[in-house]
C-alpha cells in the first residue's frame, strides 16, 4: 500500500470523486472533485498531535462504530496518505462553536479551516474501475435481530474485534459486555461526583450521609436552621447516590463474571443466495467465516465455532485444505443449515433456531456471540458512477462485462476489476487487477496506433 | 508488491566512522503490547556507534518514513537499523527509503522483534524485551560492518515464450502481442485450444468451438506471434531478461532468446478408474458426457431420456486428493441443464457435497437449474453413493432415508488434475509445484500470476482448476506482469549476491552443486568457479560450502556475521 | 494522446492495477473516495488463505 503512495508514476487523489468523463478511449477528459480535508497535504506530517487534543469524539466507521475517533482524524493508523482530515459534520468549528485547538497544536501549521474543494481536469487514455463493494446491512433481515441483540454482529465487525489494533485489542469481549463495562465506568464517574457533593454536606453538618438518612427516616434528626435548609436536597442526593451505588455493586458483580466469547456461531449467506435481497453467492464469505473462527481460536484456545451454511464454498487454491485444517485444529463444526431465526436468551446470549439437517430436527441453541457473514453488495452510488462513466450495470448491480471479454465494460477504454466486477476474494481481485491493467494499456496503445 | 524505484545510482558515501540510527517500531500494540519498546530504545542509545534512536508508533507509516529520512540528513547517519517486523515484507520499503534520503540502501539493516520477540514470547513481557535488546545489539554490530553496494543492471529482450496453447496461453499471447511484445507460442499437440476443443456448449450459451475459433484465428493472424504446434520446449537457460530457449518443432529445432516465460500448460480431467462403477455400461465421466452432448451421441451411450444422475467430487476431496476442483460443479450444472432442456421429462439429479456455484453468474445457474426441475441431493462422503448396473443408491442425509434409483446414465464429475509432464517442465524451468502437482505461484494471495523465480509467470488451469473465463483473465493478467519488467529500459537487481575471489579459489567445484539456481559455472581456462550475478539470488549456499573461503556473499561476509554473533 | 490512466477506487484491486500500470511506465491517477486507500482489506485483521496481514 505504501508503494502506491511512493511510486513516482502514481498520483494519489484520496478523498476525491469522479464528477464527469468526456471523450473517447485514448483521449478522455475526467473531472475529479478533490474534497476539502481542511488539512494541508503538503504540510501535514501525519503525526497525530491534532487528534490528541481534539475534544470531539465521533463514531469510528473504520472500526465499524465500535470505537471512537476524533473530528480530526486519519482513516486508520497506517493510512495512506497519512494526511489527516477534518470531519465537518462533527468538528466544533464547523458547528459554529468555539474551538480550533487542533490548529493551535499543529506544529506544521497544516490545519486550514478555509480550505476549499477543487475540481481538476485530467486527460486520461483509459479508466480502470475498482470501486469494490459494500457490506450488506443485515438489519434488513428482521428474523436475525441485528442491532436489537447486541451480540449479533457482522463478520466485518468481528474482523475489527479480532484485530490487535481494533476496539478490543484482539480480545473477544462481547458487545453486550463492553456496554456493561462502559455503563459501570460511567456510573463510577457519576458516583464520584455525587460523593463529592455529599461530602460537602457531611463536612458542613458533621454527620455521615448514612447517619443522616437513618436519622431522617427514624425521625430522630435534630433540625438546626442550617440543616433544615439543606435537608431536602441532601436527602434526595443521598438516596440517589445509594440507589446508584447499589446498581454499581450489581453491575460490578456482573462485570466480574464476564469472560470472552467462547461459543461462536457463524451464519452464512446473510443477504446472499436469498431472493429477497441478492440471489448471488458472495464467494468469499464461507472462507472468511472459517478464517475468523481459526483466528478466534488462536486468540483463545477455548473458543469453539459452528458455521451454519447451505454449502461451504472453499473453491480457491488451498481452500479445502484450509477448511479441513481449520475444522481439525480450531474446533470448528460445519453445520448444513439455514438458520431460521435468532432470539434473545439468558445472559444476552443469542439463541439460534435452526433445522439440524443431519438429525432432521429443529434445534434451539444458545451462543455467546453470533457473526453474520453478510453479502457483497454493489457499492453505494454504483448507478451514479455508471452514469458518469456511461457504462451499463448487470442485473445484479455490478459493472457489466461478458465472458469472452471479462474485463471490458460496455464502453470502449473502460475496464473493471475486483468486487466492482462481481463478488470475489483477494487472490481473484489481484489477478483481475493485473488483467484490467493490461487491457487499459492495450487500449492506449491501440488508439496511439490509430492516430 | 515490491518496488525498485529510487534505488538508482546512489552517491556512495565514503565509509567513514559508523553513525548508526536505530528505529524501534511499536507496530501499534503488535509489538509494544508485548514488550517494552521504550526500554529497548533507551538501551539502543547505549550501544557503540549509535548516535540517534527513535521509537515510532508505526515505523512503516508515512510519518515514520519521514522521520528516518530526516534523521539521515539531519543527524548525518551513515547506517540505519530498524527493529520491527519481517524483513521479507518490509526490508524493500525501508532500504529504498534510505536510498531516497541519499544513503546507500545496502547500509540498511533490519531486525525482527515482532515475530521473534512479541509473537513467540507473548505473555512474557520481560523476556521478550530482553531478547529484543539482544537482537538490536546484534543488528547494530552487523550494521557497523556493512558496506555500500551498487545495484546490478542488465539488458532485456522484448520477447516472451508462452508454453501451452489453451485458452490461457492464447489469451496471454493476444494480450502480449497487443502490447507490441513479440511472442513465441509453444503448443505440444497438433492443435491450439487445449481442453476447450473437447467441449460442447459453454455456460455462456456459445459453443466452445465458436469461441475458440475466434481466438485462435486472431492469434494466428498476428505478425508478432510465432505459433508452433506439435512443439515442445527442449531446454531453457539464462536468466530474467535473457533466457535462451530451444524448442523442438516439426520443422526442426529452433533456438531463440526471450526476456520472460509464461507457463500455461493447463490440466486434465481425472479418469475415474476404479470408482463408482466406472467402466461399466451406463457410467461415464463428466468429460465423456460433455463429448456425447457435443457429438449428439448421448443415446448411444445408453441414455434413453429416463433418468440421469450426476455424482460430484468423484475422485477428489478425499484423503488422497484433498482439493476441490472448482469447476466441476458448474460444469455438471451446465450439462444437467443441457440434458434437461433436450429431455424435459427426464429425471436429472445431482448428488453433491457442496455445490460450488460461487459468485454471481454461477449461483444464478443453480437457481435456474432448480427452476427447471433438476434435483439436488446431498450425500455424505463417509457413506458415498453406490453405483451398480443401472442403479444408484445413496443415503439422503437431509431426509435421513436410503434412496435407490434406476438410472440409464450415471455421470461422474471428476476433478481437473495436474498434467503428466508438469514435473519435468517445472524442473526444466526451475519452478516449484504444489502437493497436488500444480504449479506453485509466488504467493497464493498477493502474487497469483508470478513464480517466485523472476521473469517466469503462470496462468490458467496449470496453476489450479479454473473456468475458461478465469483462465482467459489470468492469461491477460500475465501480460501486465511481464510488461512491468520488459517495458523498462533495463533490469535492475539487488546487489546482495555472492562473488568468488579468483585469487584464492582452487577450483574444487564444491560450490557448483550447492547452488539451487545454477548460477555457478567453472571457467576451465582460469580454473576457477564463477558466479552469474543475475542468476544469483543471494542464498549463500556457496559461501557456506567453499573450503577456501573464496565464495563470499555481499552483506553477509564472515566478518559481518561474526560481529553480529559476537554481540549476542 | 496521453499515457495517463485513471483508476477509480483504492482497494486491493485498484492498488494492484495502479502498481502494475505504474511499473509498466504509465502515469496513474488513483482516485479514492475515502481519506485513505486500502479499501476493505485494510479493515481485515488477517486474510485467507495465507493468514498474514497483507497490506
Ligand atoms: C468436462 C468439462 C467441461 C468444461 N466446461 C466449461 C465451461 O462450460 N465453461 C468454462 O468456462 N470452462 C469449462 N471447463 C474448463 C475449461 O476447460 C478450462 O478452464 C480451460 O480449458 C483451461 O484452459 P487452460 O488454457 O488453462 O488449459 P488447457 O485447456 O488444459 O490448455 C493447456 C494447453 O497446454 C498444452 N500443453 C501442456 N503441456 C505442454 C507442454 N509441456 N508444452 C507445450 N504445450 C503443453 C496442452 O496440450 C493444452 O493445449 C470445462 C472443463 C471440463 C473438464
Ligand atoms: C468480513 C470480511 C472478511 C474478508 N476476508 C477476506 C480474506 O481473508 N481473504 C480474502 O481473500 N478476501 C477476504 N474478503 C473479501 C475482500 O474484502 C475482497 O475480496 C476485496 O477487498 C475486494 O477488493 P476491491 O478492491 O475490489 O474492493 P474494496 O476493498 O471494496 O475497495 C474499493 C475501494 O474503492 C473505493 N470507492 C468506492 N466507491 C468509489 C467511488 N465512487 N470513487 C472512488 N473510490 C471509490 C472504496 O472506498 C474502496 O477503498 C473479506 C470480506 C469481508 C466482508
Ligand atoms: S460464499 Fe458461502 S456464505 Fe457466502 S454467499 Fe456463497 S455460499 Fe453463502
Ligand atoms: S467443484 Fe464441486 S464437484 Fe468439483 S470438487 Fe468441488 S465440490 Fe466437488
Amino acid at each position: 500500500m505504501l508503494d502506491v503512495g511512493r511510486h513516482p508514476n502514481i498520483e494519489l487523489m484520496a478523498y476525491s470523486e469522479l464528477k464527469g468523463l468526456e471523450g473517447d478511449a485514448g483521449n478522455f477528459t475526467a473531472k475529479v472533485l478533490k474534497k476539502a480535508r481542511y488539512v494541508d497535504a503538503d504540510k501535514c506530517t501525519g503525526c497525530g498531535a491534532c487528534v490528541e487534543v481534539c475534544p470531539t469524539p465521533v463514531s469510528d466507521l473504520y472500526n465499524e462504530g465500535h470505537a471512537d475517533r476524533k473530528a480530526v482524524y486519519s482513516w486508520f493508523a497506517q493510512g495512506i496518505p497519512s494526511t489527516h482530515a477534518i470531519d465537518t459534520d462533527h468538528c466544533r468549528v464547523f458547528q459554529g462553536k468555539r474551538c480550533g485547538i487542533c490548529a493551535k497544536k499543529c506544529e506544521a501549521d497544516a490545519i486550514n479551516f478555509d480550505q476549499t474543494e477543487e475540481t481538476v481536469e485530467l486527460n486520461v487514455g483509459a479508466v480502470v474501475v475498482a470501486t469494490g463493494y459494500d457490506v450488506f446491512d443485515p438489519g434488513k433481515i428482521p428474523e436475525y435481530r441485528y442491532k436489537t441483540l447486541d451480540n449479533v454482529i457482522t463478520a466485518m465487525e468481528f474482523e475489527r474485534f479480532l484485530s490487535a489494533s481494533g476496539p478490543t485489542e484482539g480480545h473477544l469481549y462481547r458487545p453486550s459486555d463492553r456496554k456493561l463495562k462502559a455503563e459501570k465506568a460511567d456510573l463510577e464517574k457519576t458516583l464520584a461526583k455525587s460523593a463529592k457533593a455529599l461530602a460537602r454536606f457531611e463536612k458542613k453538618h458533621g454527620m455521615t450521609s448514612k447517619n443522616f438518612l437513618v436519622a431522617l427516616t427514624t425521625n430522630t434528626l435534630e433540625l438546626t436552621d442550617d440543616l433544615a435548609k439543606d435537608a431536602e436536597k441532601w436527602a434526595a442526593k443521598a438516596k440517589d447516590h445509594k440507589s446508584k451505588d447499589d446498581r454499581l455493586t450489581a453491575l460490578a458483580q456482573k462485570a466480574d463474571a464476564v469472560t470472552t466469547a467462547k461459543k461462536i456461531a457463524f451464519i452464512q449467506c446473510v443477504g446472499s443466495r436469498d431472493l429477497r435481497f441478492y440471489p448471488f453467492c458472495s464467494g468469499y464469505c464461507c472462507m472468511h467465516a472459517i478464517k475468523e473462527a481459526i483466528i478466534a481460536h488462536e486468540h483463545d484456545n477455548d473458543t469453539e465455532s459452528s458455521i451454519f451454511g447451505m454449502d461451504i464454498r472453499a473453491v480457491g487454491k488451498g481452500f479445502e485444505e484450509y477448511k479441513i485444517r481449520g475444522g481439525n485444529a480450531s474446533q470448528i463444526t460445519y453445520k448444513r443449515s439455514r438458520v431460521a431465526e435468532i432470539v434473545r436468551g439468558e445472559n444476552e446470549n443469542p439463541v439460534l433456531i435452526y433445522e439440524d439437517t443431519a438429525q432432521q430436527k429443529i434445534v434451539k441453541e444458545p451462543f455467546d456471540l453470533v457473526v453474520l457473514s453478510t453479502a457483497c453488495a454493489p457499492v453505494k452510488g454504483t448507478q451514479d458512477i455508471a452514469d458518469t462513466l456511461g457504462v451499463d450495470l448487470d442485473k445484479f448491480g455490478f459493472f457489466k462485462t461478458d465472458a469472452a471479454n471479462p474485463l471490458d465494460t460496455t464502453r470502449d477504454g473502460i475496464f473493471v476489476c475486483g468486487c466492482a466486477h462481481s463478488p470475489m476474494d483477494i487472490p481473484e481481485s489481484v489477478a483481475q487487477a493485473s488483467s484490467a491493467a493490461a487491457r487499459a494499456v492495450q487500449a492506449i496503445m491501440k488508439s496511439k496506433k490509430a492516430s | 508488491m515490491m518496488s525498485t524505484k529510487g534505488m538508482k545510482k546512489e552517491s556512495m558515501k565514503l565509509v567513514e566512522e559508523p553513525r548508526i540510527g536505530v528505529f524501534v517500531c511499536d507496530c501499534g500494540s503488535n509489538i509494544a503490547g508485548h514488550l517494552d519498546c521504550a526500554d529497548v530504545a533507551e538501551y539502543a542509545k547505549t550501544l557503540p556507534h549509535v548516535v540517534y534512536v527513535k521509537e515510532n508508533l508505526y515505523t512503516c507509516s508515512e510519518s515514520g518514513i519521514v522521520e528516518i529520512k530526516n534523521a539521515i540528513t539531519q543527524e548525518n547517519l551513515n547506517r540505519v537499523l530498524v527493529a520491527s517486523c519481517s524483513p521479507r515484507t518490509h526490508h524493500p520499503l525501508f532500504s529504498s527509503s534510505c536510498a531516497e534520503a541519499g544513503l546507500n540502501p545496502y547500509l540498511f539493516e533490519m531486525v525482527n522483534i515482532r515475530d521473534q520477540c512479541s509473537w513467540v514470547h507473548m505473555g512474557k513481557r520481560e523476556d521478550a524485551t530482553q531478547k529484543a535488546k539482544h537482537l538490536v545489539k546484534m543488528g547494530v554490530a552487523k550494521a557497523a560492518g556493512l558496506e555500500p553496494r551498487e545495484e546490478i543492471e542488465s539488458s532485456l529482450i522484448r520477447k516472451i515464450m508462452v508454453v501451452g496453447g489453451g485458452i490461457a496461453g492464447l489469451s496471454a499471447a493476444q494480450a502480449l502481442s497487443d502490447m507490441d511484445l513479440d511472442v513465441i507460442l509453444v503448443e505440444k499437440t497438433d492443435h491450439f485450444g487445449g481442453l476447450l476443443q473437447s467441449l460442447g456448449t459453454l455456460e455462456t450459451g456459445e459453443t466452445a468451438e465458436d469461441f475458440l475459433g475466434r481466438v485462435v484465428a486472431d492469434v494466428q493472424r498476428r505478425s508478432n506471434v510465432t505459433a508452433y504446434t506439435g512443439a515442445q520446449v527442449k531446454s531453457t537457460g539464462g536468466y530474467i531478461g535473457n533466457y535462451e530457449v530451444t524448442i523442438d518443432t516439426p520443422e526442426g529445432e529452433v533456438t531463440d532468446k526471450v526476456g520472460a516465460m509464461v507457463v500455461a500448460t493447463g490440466a486434465v480431467p481425472l479418469i475415474p478408474e476404479g470408482i463408482f462403477g466406472y467402466g461399466n455400461k451406463g457410467v461415464v465421466s463428466l468429460m465423456e458426457l460433455e463429448q456425447h452432448l457435443k457429438n449428439d451421441t448421448l443415446e448411444k451411450a445408453g441414455f434413453s431420456g429416463q433418468r440421469m444422475v450426476f455424482i460430484q467430487c468423484a475422485g477428489t476431496r478425499n484423503a488422497k486428493r484433498e482439493y476441490c476442483s472448482r469447476i466441476c460443479c458448474m460444469t455438471a450444472v451446465k450439462n444437467a441443464m443441457t440434458v434437461k432442456k433436450k429431455y424435459p421429462l427426464a429425471d436429472v439429479r445431482v448428488l453433491y457435497r457442496d455445490m460450488q456455484m460461487y459468485g454471481a453468474q454461477k449461483e444464478q445457474m443453480l437457481w435456474d437449474a432448480r427452476g427447471m426441475g433438476i434435483r439436488f441431493d446431498v450425500y455424505d462422503p463417509e457413506n458415498p453413493p453406490n453405483v451398480e448396473a443401472g442403479k444408484v443408491s445413496y443415503f439422503r442425509t437431509v431426509t435421513g432415508d436410503d434412496v435407490s434409483l434406476e438410472t440409464d446414465l450415471t455421470v461422474l464429475s471428476t476433478p481437473l488434475t495436474a498434467r503428466q509432464g508438469t514435473g519435468e517442465l517445472a524442473n526444466m524451468l526451475r519452478v516449484p509445484t504444489d502437493q497436488n502437482g500444480f504449479f506453485l505461484e509466488a504467493h497464493a494471495k498477493l502474487r497469483p500470476l508470478d513464480f517466485a523465480a523472476d521473469g517466469i509467470f503462470v496462468a490458467g488451469a496449470g496453476r489450479y482448476p479454473a473456468t475458461a473465463t478465469e483462465s482467459r483473465t489470468q492469461g491477460i493478467g500475465v501480460a501486465s506482469r511481464v510488461a512491468a519488467i520488459l517495458f523498462k529500459d533495463k533490469l535492475v537487481k539487488s546487489a546482495i549476491v555472492a562473488g568468488i575471489d579468483p585469487a584464492s579459489c582452487v577450483g574444487c567445484l564444491s560450490c557448483l552443486p550447492m547452488c539451487p539456481y545454477e548460477a555457478i559455472t567453472y571457467n576451465k581456462d582460469a580454473r576457477v568457479c564463477q558466479i552469474n550475478e543475475i542468476l544469483c539470488k543471494g542464498c549463500g549456499n556457496c559461501a557456506a560450502t567453499c573450503p577456501s573461503h573464496s565464495a563470499l556473499l555481499a552483506g553477509f561476509k564472515p566478518e559481518q556475521l561474526l560481529a553480529q554473533i559476537g554481540a549476542a | 494522446m496521453t499515457d495517463n490512466i485513471l483508476v477509480l477506487g483504492g482497494g486491493i484491486a485498484g492498488i494492484q492495477s495502479s502498481l502494475d500500470l505504474a511499473e509498466m511506465g504509465f502515469k496513474v491517477h488513483l482516485v479514492e473516495k475515502l481519506p485513505s486507500i486500502g479499501g476493505k482489506m485494510a479493515q481485515l485483521d488477517k486474510t485467507f488463505p495465507t493468514n498474514d496481514c497483507a497490506i
